[in-house]
């Protein structure tokens, strides 16, 4: 079995494994597949509960994960926010010092949850410009009147 | 912790407040498998597999060819612990046999209904056997696609 915290160091390599099949098209394609098929619990929870959802799901994922964060839900000003002030993926790929992370591994990001999201009618942006150094920023708006249920 | 006001709900942890066991990540791996599978064939899910036990477990294989069969137990009881697995470890004849009465990754596939390979196994038979050789070592698996049981055997090969 592959544990589920060796599960990061896989993934990159899968990543790399579908580049070298296909170029980066190879990987994009299998993240908006993994978007599509995988993803129904981010989409669900986002089109039933709005930004709510959001807050719901990221709670999950990056408390089992032991992300360093900080998120923010303004239902008010219609914006939802995470400070990743550590990513543990990209932290245990820093670290694991005898693989080399794939180099275009922090864009699975804005690919999955870009293409789960957007379609339901909220404005996704992701800014990854220190994200090799285990820090990024995410936030997403609602639309007004937009999301469907 | 949690600030809840009236329009503003505020989450901020360190990574110090939880432990790091994301069980879903199970479930992308065996998408993966299934993709693989559906886009390139068994044979390149197996090249991937096997660049994985060569790149990402080759500390684990130099372990198991400094220290022996013990650098193998002790890293299956560390990861089937952690995730809450049932199972049991023993040596016979010479051979370490980790016996999986629960798999942790099946079980939780299973739950989350993400199971969606019966091929999501052969990430343990291709691992195993790249580590193995790796380390002049041999092993078999032998499982019911599925069922989260199965037995893997580990020995030294002879000079």
């Amino acid at each position: 079995m592959i544990s589920c915290t060796e599960f990061i160091p896989a993934y990159s390599e899968l990543f790399k494994f579908l580049h070298a099949k296909g170029g980066k098209d190879a990987v994009v394609k299998f993240w908006e597949s993994l978007s599509d098929e995988f993803l129904t619990n981010l989409r669900d929870l986002a089109a039933s509960k709005g930004l709510a959802g959001c807050f719901e799901y990221w709670s999950h994922t990056l408390t089992e994960e032991a992300a360093d964060f900080r998120m923010t839900l303004d239902e008010e000003n219609g914006k939802f926010e995470i400070e990743m002030r550590h990513c543990p993926s990209m932290g245990m790929l820093n670290e694991t010092k005898h693989i080399e992370a794939y180099e275009h591994y922090c864009e699975h990001c804005d690919v999955l949850y870009r293409r789960a999201l957007e379609p339901l009618g909220f404005k996704y942006n992701i800014d990854l410009s220190t994200c090799k150094e285990a820090r990024c920023n995410l936030t997403i708006e609602k639309k007004p009147q937009t999301w469907q249920r | 912790m949690v600030d809840s006001k009236k329009e503003l709900r505020v989450l901020d942890c360190k990574a110090t407040d939880h432990e790091y066991l994301h069980q879903d990540f199970h479930g992308a791996l065996c998408y993966g498998i299934k993709y693989l599978d559906d886009h390139f064939g068994p044979e390149a899910t197996a090249e991937y597999l096997r660049a994985v036990g060569r790149s990402y477990y080759a500390p684990l294989s130099q372990l198991l060819k400094n220290e022996g069969l013990t650098a193998l137990e002790k890293h299956w009881n560390e990861i089937f612990t952690k995730e809450g697995g049932k199972f049991t470890l023993e040596y016979k004849d010479g051979a370490l046999v980790l016996t999986v009465h629960e798999c942790p990754a099946i079980a939780h596939l299973k739950k989350i209904h993400q199971l969606v390979t019966p091929r999501y196994c052969e990430t343990t038979v291709v691992v195993n056997e790249t580590i193995c050789g790796e380390a002049g070592h041999a092993c078999f698996t032998q499982y019911e696609p599925g069922e989260g049981r199965c037995v893997q055997k580990f020995w030294k090969r002879k000079e």
